[in-house]
């Protein structure tokens, strides 16, 4: 396993109180595999995501417990300089929103050099050389005249290359990607994850694609971890999930999208809203909002049972649901 | 009345109740402090003909800067047309003043995308749904409106006893039921909504189009429904338009425009929808669009999308294509019978059939 985060626990000190942003969070991403995370606002998706990477704020957050093991260490356990040398060499991030990732007074060409100066050593010609090669790689038409252009003299879908293309440099092992087409039309959308896709299965890489979109999940991701109020709820192959969820909460995620291949009748709606990551309720988190709790949902926090039988079932599902079987049955009957 | 020919693509399932034809916006882009000297213009909108029925809704689609939003804003008068009609009831909008043209606002409302910012935070939501009353006394009299605006809190599904809270009291999804209220409170016969759901989460997202869907039942409501998401465009839409750099190039009904696309953009949109199905990655045919959209202040010559398109060739160039039915499907009629802009218009299902998805509606 490349990355191996086990019950990783990340609280916020807020004027609300303590939240349990991140509350047990375990899962794993092979070399050349990709990882779904999803969830919605709030759920706690990306903060995981920022602690694996090292670049959470604290205060106010803080890392009360739990491991992330990368390549068998324990990242937690690194001093902040070691910790520097893994980020952007062994792993990378791509953010949603390229604009404000960029710096607005560089070229991008220093952007993608300084990579090379700072972690290789290159002197500064190399490293344009460099440049313009990788925004060769990511397809950006005319690299060698636009690599002195600065990032706002770029459409938004050719930032989003230029974010691909600096996270790819150093050529890490591990990419995290938050939202990375959220803010791109649908046809830039599908170029941007095209070219993502083709650059993960050659240097075989493995890519967490944290987004709250089922629709791009079902596109490219081999695993899916389902988050809630900062728990995983659901985790599972992403063909046997669609195929049959086995928590509730999936399950009310899939129905109520409406469909592009046809019409539909009225739209299957949670009921209530997320709750507040200060007042996460008792028992499973979910149950104001479930159809099927009953009395033991209310007090029980329910663990990640191995899903192993059942249609769609097999090895590598979990699901966070006391009453997974009952879940998993009428999913399958739907 | 000023009901001449019906413009090709904008048959209504039902009467028209607001008619568009021709509408232009060109926002002017100048040179000079002292002497300032238009060099050119941002066709942000150049020609559109749109038509909504009584009741129906009508979704328009596109990508940003495609000017559905600048449409959405010369509707609802937020904007001045530079050039075209916009007929309600057979009058033309464009060309009322004062009192009638208050008149008619009244009855064209509008709901924001994001309910963050369209709620002033210093008004109570009471003040904000009530407002409207200010604006048009004659809706409602003095000693009526707390009730009327509690009345109106209760059928978008907020509580009425919440009159007095401010906006960052509430939930997105709730807020965005707010401005929904607001656009009611008039009783409008046209309520034009401009992404109204594309800032909310998914669950809450399903919330708020079956609350749109049973209002519109309810209070038989014409919505205009302009959006990026797909998806939500056919669940809601009778009708829809699709629209690129300025101008619509394919209308017709929902199943028209989803299952026999002709229009090459209007293919690639479509086809580059990621479905929520796994199991549709292999059967799915992808039309991946080289470049980008191009300005809308240099916009190029005959069809707009050629610079994009994989069928372009010099007659795109030198020729403007009309929206209209296009001549191979006229005869024969059939779901490709509808109003494309293109000159070599052909069908391609590029939306997966839904045989092979299991239908879905389970944990209710």
């Amino acid at each position: 396993m490349l990355l191996d985060v086990r019950d990783l626990r990340v609280e916020f000190t807020t004027r609300e109180g303590v939240a349990k942003a991140v509350n047990g969070v375990s899962y794993g991403v092979a070399a050349g595999e990709t990882l779904a995370v999803l969830g919605e606002s709030g759920s706690g998706k990306s903060v995981t995501a920022q602690a694996v990477m090292g670049i959470l704020d604290t205060p106010p957050g803080r890392i009360t417990g739990g491991e992330i093991l990368f390549k068998g260490r324990d990242l937690l356990r690194l001093k902040e300089e070691e910790r520097r040398s893994v980020r952007g060499a062994e792993m990378a991030m791509i953010f949603q929103d390229a604009l404000s990732s960029l710096n607005p007074v560089l070229t991008v060409g220093d952007q993608l050099g300084e990579m090379f100066v700072v972690h290789r050593g290159m002197s500064k010609k190399d490293a344009r050389a460099k440049a313009v090669e990788l925004m060769d790689r990511v397809r950006i038409p005319a690299a060698a005249q636009r690599v002195d252009d600065y990032p706002h003299q770029f459409s938004g879908g050719m930032r989003q290359r230029i974010m691909i293309a600096m996270a790819l440099a150093l050529e890490p092992d591990l990419i995290i990607a938050d939202e990375p087409t959220t803010a791109l039309d649908v046809t830039v959308q599908a170029q941007v994850m095209d070219l993502l896709a083709e650059l993960q299965r050659e240097y075989a890489m493995g890519l967490i694609l944290i987004t709250h979109d089922l629709g791009v999940v079902a596109d490219v991701a081999d695993r899916i971890a389902v988050m809630y109020a900062g728990r995983i709820v659901e985790t599972a192959p992403v063909h046997d999930l669609y195929k049959a969820p086995a928590h509730p909460y999936t399950r009310g995620l899939l129905d109520s999208i409406p469909r592009l291949d046809h019409k539909g009748r009225e739209l299957y709606a949670i009921k209530g809203l997320p709750p507040s990551l200060t007042a996460v309720p008792p028992g499973c988190p979910f149950h104001p909002r479930c159809p099927m709790a009953r009395d033991v949902c209310r007090t029980d926090v329910p663990p990640l049972h191995a899903v192993e039988r059942g249609p769609a079932s097999g090895p590598g599902r979990g699901s966070a649901c006391h009453f997974w079987r009952d879940c998993l049955e009428g999913s399958a009957r739907r | 009345m000023a009901t001449t020919a019906p413009v090709p693509g904008t048959d209504t399932t039902t009467e028209p109740i607001l008619e568009v034809e021709g509408l232009v916006k060109h926002y002017p882009l100048t040179r000079g402090v002292l002497l300032r000297k238009q060099t050119g213009a941002v066709k942000a909108v150049d020609g559109v003909d749109l038509a909504l029925g009584r009741g129906e809704t009508l979704g328009i689609v596109g990508e940003s800067g495609c000017g559905k939003s600048t449409v959405a804003r010369m509707l609802v008068g937020l904007e001045r047309p530079t050039a075209g009609a916009i007929r309600y009831r057979g009058e033309d909008v464009t060309r009322l003043s004062g009192r009638a043209l208050k008149a008619v606002r009244r009855n064209i409302q509008m709901v924001f995308q994001d309910p963050y910012t369209s709620l002033n935070p210093r008004m109570t939501v009471g003040d904000i749904v009530g407002e409207p009353f200010d604006i048009h006394p004659e809706a409602a009299a003095k000693g009526d409106r707390r009730r009327r605006v509690q009345e109106l809190l209760e059928v978008v599904g907020l509580n009425p006893e919440h009159v007095n809270r401010y906006p960052h009291q509430f939930s997105g999804g709730q807020r965005q039921r707010i401005g929904i209220a607001r656009g009611l409170a008039l009783r409008p016969e046209v309520i034009v909504a401009d992404e109204p759901v594309s800032a909310l989460d998914v669950s809450v997202q399903a919330q708020v189009v079956n609350l749109l869907e049973r209002l519109q039942d309810e209070f038989g409501l014409a919505y205009v429904f302009i959006a990026h998401d797909l998806s939500v465009v056919r669940h809601i839409s009778d009708r829809v338009g699709v629209m690129y750099l300025g101008r619509v190039v394919e209308t017709g009904t929902d199943a028209q425009i989803y299952g026999h696309p002709t229009h090459p953009y209007t293919q690639a949109l479509l086809s580059a929808v990621p479905v929520p199905d796994p199991a549709a990655r292999d059967r799915r045919e992808r039309i991946i669009l080289t470049g980008d959209v191009p300005s809308p202040a240099d916009v190029p010559s005959g069809c707009r999308f050629r610079t994009r398109c994989w069928k372009a060739r010099q007659r795109c160039a030198d020729e403007v294509p009309r929206l209209a039915v296009p001549e191979a499907f006229r005869g024969g009629g059939g779901p490709a019978a509808h109003p494309s802009a293109c000159h070599f218009a052909e069908e391609r299902r590029v939306v997966p059939p839904d045989e092979p998805v299991p239908s879905r509606g389970g944990a209710r």
